[in-house]
């Protein structure tokens, strides 16, 4: 074939990107569109806002005595987060393909040289880091706050709050992007992630509470069944980082306590772990194997 | 670190001094009048010293006596015998000897000063009513909480004081059949209950500060007993309390602080003789997951000019029940509750409806504990939501305090190492904001793609 | 350069292509034949490898099932209408391909000025005219210089004039010896740039044939396009066939060459038959000796 290019000089012949390299293009083109995307900043203006008003509220009441420290924010940032992360997470990950898809430009993206899982895991990339970054603001800011309000005190535990969180919000992330592979429509990926954003908020607790209420579960059994939730795990993994222990979380606690010890920040991590991969996992099998586009 | 550091100079100090046995300290008590002040000189004396004569030890300098981990390393068995400045080690970890650090078994004894570390027991007085135990600082061997010994123990030691001792990681501080003591200033941290009292009676504990304890004070069968101006910070676990009472009657808890327990104040059948009452004034109860815990058939407690601040759940009762057998108010001055959300229309600082808290959330917990798993939750906030929303699902209120206070009575507390410095936490700010505003602007700009032609950045 | 045998796709129990076959050489340019829903988009995707399908297709030897990326590496894919995020500005949309293809951002503008969209970067995908949306993907497509170059009905949302400026760039593109594989239902532009035609119905191919087969004349022809009624078009069909004609149906009315002085000829035959013309279309100037391989 002559190499004569259509004007000048020709680059070199055509070379897949690498695949580390397609990754990240798309990952940079994700992170890029979410930063421009109004209801990102909306988001991230909200958690922060919310995030500096808990710090200045749950101080207020102590500022002169100084000795809340941290535990009180946390006890207020925990509901804060337990409301508006996963609910972040969830709809980010849910336009991921569904919007493309409803687009069209899913099909576009797809006869580049680049691979179906290249362009999930680009995008699942660029959204942990956008979402990171927004989540580092607001936790950055109240830090912030706490350093001038009430000093040094749990230092510690506040680092491991923002870990756990980002994990959190990785694992809805995972599960949003899962959403938005079985969807067609990104009106409907969002739906199901609202959907699912109040089963795992409001409605797997107040089902387990009845549940234990009726049946008089064990305890081994509600500790078991809670920690399959990401949000719960979540929750004690932040409790254990600040009381050493989840005795202030009833018999059930102590019972988990007793019986973990020290494995349980890594069993707690652990769960959330497996909301982060396996959601993930499914997403790209599916979406790998999917007939059409 | 700095203990290491400690131990190894400590270690090279005594392989400069040489090792000698305890024996010299014998001959020299052996040949001293009773009532002789004897200085020991520095160095590292080892074996099991036994004081038979009232006499006063001194130590000069850098005095240790090594128990080489056998038995009980200084037994004083003679009246009105002093043990000033010494550096104790190494007892012995027979439970059923009860190996001490220093053990007395004689009235009118001065323990003072001494640091007494890596024993079973700490400081035993035993039936040595009229002594003195005065800025020891005592850390208990390196076991699991249930085979420790007590960091510092009085039996049948009346008239003692126990005042300025530091006690780390042992079982407890603890009296028994002891009284009219004057316990103050002491701090226990680490330990199971930091202030014991068993059938201990008519005693004040003043300023003493209980931290990261199971429980900071623990009052057992004990009556007549005043605590004032003490500090309860952070004592937790599955029996977590800051104060716990057990069939006590005639207390006064005054100007005392109860921070970050899990539970603040454990009521379990106290007062629980006729006519005794228990008092409760002036207390800061502030940022406990429960307030005050009580059995639902405690009575005649008096509560008054106290400041619930923030408490996960200000009152509750252990099981289902109400707590309005108690006095809320004392000659119409209520306690101040964080959770408050009447008003004060006249201004005369007391609030103008009664404090009722009716918590559907907390109703449930008293009848099913397993339910707290699911405390600090959305869940729990969609419940309380709910009852606020319906009435008919309204739980009668546990108290009706009905002259709450508006604003919080001026407690004074000061604990140590409370603030901590904002270094670290701004620190934290930083290192969260700067990466994050990097990756965004490394990221989030366009990429180097100027067309020429108009040669503008896009 | 692009072989494809047995290629067959089913959505669900429809089928999109049947044991479809074709083999292009490379420099060649290759038309698909046929009306809407014949199947041209889906074979495209198939031999892109964008979509699942039994069957074999390899681009340069790489079989676009096991080797995709590198497949698609060869290839510039031009969509019937770009679907592109309306926010992006073209520069950015140019710089997200240009890293993902692994060229210098200077070979970007080399080719926005091929293309003549220099000094357009700033603006929006949403502001762009159909024509520049068009010259947009094909300045993307041409970016690495790849071999080949895939266009689906690139000219169909475009006005003459912009049919026109397509038409030359390939044009172009084949003199430089790139391998073109089309889908098209415009005459014209088959006869001016395809060497082979491959004739799709319903999902199979009818037949390989070239432009001078499917519209024989020895003089120079103009295709006149009759649009009758639906019910109608069979007939037509056969009886233009009948009194000789190179007839074609492709859902967009009868396409049928003549000689240029006898444009009228076929209406009168089936004017003779009853059949009513509604409307007539006569197509640009195509002269046969020069298309004729």
């Amino acid at each position: 074939m002559s190499a004569q290019a259509i004007s000048v000089a020709l680059p070199r012949p055509s070379i897949p990107p690498t695949l580390l390299g397609g990754t990240w293009s798309f990952a940079r083109r994700e992170f890029r569109d979410a930063m421009s995307s109004r209801w990102f900043v909306l988001y991230t203006v909200a958690f922060t806002v919310l995030a500096v008003g808990v710090s200045f509220l749950s101080l207020s009441g102590s500022g002169s005595h100084g000795f809340a420290g941290f535990g009180r924010t946390a006890a207020g940032l925990l509901n804060l987060i337990m409301l508006v992360v996963p609910l972040m997470a969830l709809t980010a990950g849910a336009g991921a393909i569904a919007g493309e898809r409803e687009r069209g430009t899913l099909m576009y993206l797809l006869a580049q040289p680049v691979s179906r899982s290249q362009i999930l895991i680009g995008k699942y990339v660029g959204l942990a880091v956008a979402l990171t970054c927004s989540l580092c603001a607001g936790f950055g800011v109240s830090a912030g706050v706490l350093a001038w309000r009430a000093g040094g005190v749990g230092v510690r535990s506040f680092v491991v709050l923002v870990g756990l969180t980002i994990l959190l919000a990785l694992a809805m992330l995972s599960v949003g992007v899962l959403i938005s592979v079985l969807s067609r429509r990104s009106s409907v990926a969002v739906g199901i992630s609202l959907f699912v954003w109040l089963a795992l908020v409001f409605l797997s607790d107040l089902g387990l509470m009845a549940g234990s209420l009726i049946f008089k579960l064990r305890v081994q059994e509600i500790f078991a069944l809670a920690a399959l939730n990401p949000l719960q795990s979540f929750k004690m993994g932040v409790i254990v980082s600040m009381n050493a222990s989840l005795d202030v979380l009833g018999p059930v606690g102590a019972y988990a306590s007793h019986v973990l010890g020290d494995a349980m920040p890594w069993v707690l991590a652990g769960s959330i772990l497996v909301w982060v991969t396996l959601p993930l996992t499914a997403a790209m099998v599916i979406f790998a194997r999917r007939k059409s586009i | 670190m700095r203990g290491a550091l400690v131990s190894l100079v400590l270690v090279l100090a005594t392989a400069a001094m040489g090792q000698q046995s305890v024996s010299i300290i014998h001959d020299r008590i052996e040949r001293a009048q009773p009532g002789d002040s004897l200085s020991i000189a520095a160095g590292v004396y080892q074996g099991n010293l036994e004081i038979r004569k009232p006499v006063s030890l001194e130590a000069q300098g850098l005095v240790v006596i090594d128990g080489m981990g056998k038995g009980t390393i200084i037994d004083v068995l003679a009246e009105r015998v002093t043990v000033r400045g010494f550096r104790i080690r190494g007892s012995g970890d027979s439970v059923t000897g009860e190996d001490a650090g220093i053990r007395v078994l004689a009235g009118g004894a001065i323990i003072e000063g001494n640091t007494i570390e890596d024993v079973l027991f700490g400081i035993d007085l035993r039936e040595s009513p009229g002594s003195v135990v005065r800025g020891n600082t005592v850390s208990g061997k390196d076991l699991e909480a249930g085979r420790r010994g007590d960091g510092i123990r009085l039996w049948w030691s009346h008239d003692t004081m126990v005042q300025g001792n530091v006690v780390r990681n042992s079982r407890d501080m603890v009296f028994w059949y002891s009284e009219n003591l004057r316990i103050e200033q002491n701090r226990v941290t680490g330990s199971r209950y930091g202030l014991h009292f068993m059938y201990s009676h008519d005693t004040v504990l003043r300023e003493n500060e209980l931290e990261g304890n199971s429980v900071g004070i623990y009052l057992m069968y004990s009556n007549s007993i005043r605590l004032e101006g003490n500090r309860m910070r952070n004592n937790r676990g599955p029996s977590g309390y800051g104060i716990g009472l057990k069939d006590c009657d005639d207390i006064a808890i005054v100007g005392n602080a109860l921070l970050a327990n899990r539970v603040g104040v454990y009521i379990d059948n106290s007062p629980s003789a006729m006519d005794s009452t228990g008092l409760f004034e002036g207390n800061m109860i502030a940022f406990n997951e429960v307030g005050v815990l009580a059995t639902p058939n405690t009575h005649d407690n008096v509560f008054t000019a106290n400041a619930f601040v923030e408490n996960e759940e200000p009152v509750a009762t252990h099981g289902r029940g109400e707590l309005h057998l108690n006095q809320w108010a004392r000659d119409g001055v209520g306690n101040y509750w964080s959770q408050y959300a009447g008003f004060d229309l006249d201004g005369d600082g007391i609030g103008d409806v009664d404090y009722e808290p009716q918590s559907l959330f907390g109703q449930m917990l008293a009848s099913e504990p397993n339910l707290r798993l699911f405390m600090h939750s959305p869940a729990q906030q969609a419940i309380e939501f709910t009852a606020r929303a319906l009435p008919e699902l309204r739980p009668r209120p546990v108290l009706a305090d009905p002259a709450p206070l508006a604003r919080p009575p001026a407690i004074e507390v000061a604990m140590s190492g409370a603030r901590g410095s904002g270094k670290w936490m701004a620190l934290a700010s930083l290192g969260l904001l700067v990466p994050s505003a990097l990756i965004v602007a490394l990221l989030g700009r366009d990429r180097a793609f100027a067309p020429a032609s108009t040669g503008g950045g896009l | 350069m692009i072989v494809a045998e047995h290629v067959t796709k089913r959505f669900g129990r429809a089928v999109a292509v049947r044991d479809a076959g074709l083999n292009v050489r490379a420099g060649e340019a290759l038309a698909l034949w046929g009306s809407n829903g014949a199947g041209k988009t889906t074979l495209i995707r198939c031999l892109l490898g964008v979509t699942r399908f039994q069957g074999r297709a390899t681009i340069g030897g790489k079989s676009v099932k096991r080797h995709g990326r590198a497949a698609r590496a060869l290839v510039g894919y031009v969509p019937q209408e770009l679907a592109f995020h309306d926010d992006v500005r073209m520069g950015s949309a140019m710089a997200f391909f240009a890293a993902l293809r692994r060229v210098d951002p200077a070979r970007a503008r080399e080719v926005l000025a091929e293309v003549g969209l220099t000094g357009h970067e700033r603006k929006r995908v949403r502001d762009l005219s159909g024509g520049m949306k068009q010259r947009l993907a094909l300045a993307i497509a041409l970016l690495s210089d790849p071999p080949v170059i895939v266009l689906d009905e690139p000219t169909s949302n475009l006005d003459a004039a912009g049919r026109g400026e397509v038409v030359q760039t390939l044009q172009r593109l084949k003199e430089a010896g790139k391998t073109l594989v089309f889908a098209s239902h415009r005459p014209d532009e088959v006869i001016s740039l395809a060497d082979t035609v491959i004739v799709l119905e319903r999902g199979v191919v009818q037949r390989v044939t070239t432009p001078l087969e499917l519209w024989p004349t020895e003089k120079p022809v103009q295709v006149v396009r009759l649009y009758l009624s639906k019910a109608s078009e069979a007939e037509a069909a056969q009886t233009l066939r009948d009194a000789g004609h190179a007839v074609h149906l492709n859902g967009h009315g009868l396409c049928v060459a003549v000689p240029r002085d006898r444009k009228a000829e076929p209406i009168s035959v089936l004017a003779r038959r009853h059949i009513e013309v509604r409307n007539i279309e006569v197509m640009d100037d195509v002269r046969v000796e020069e298309v004729a391989p």
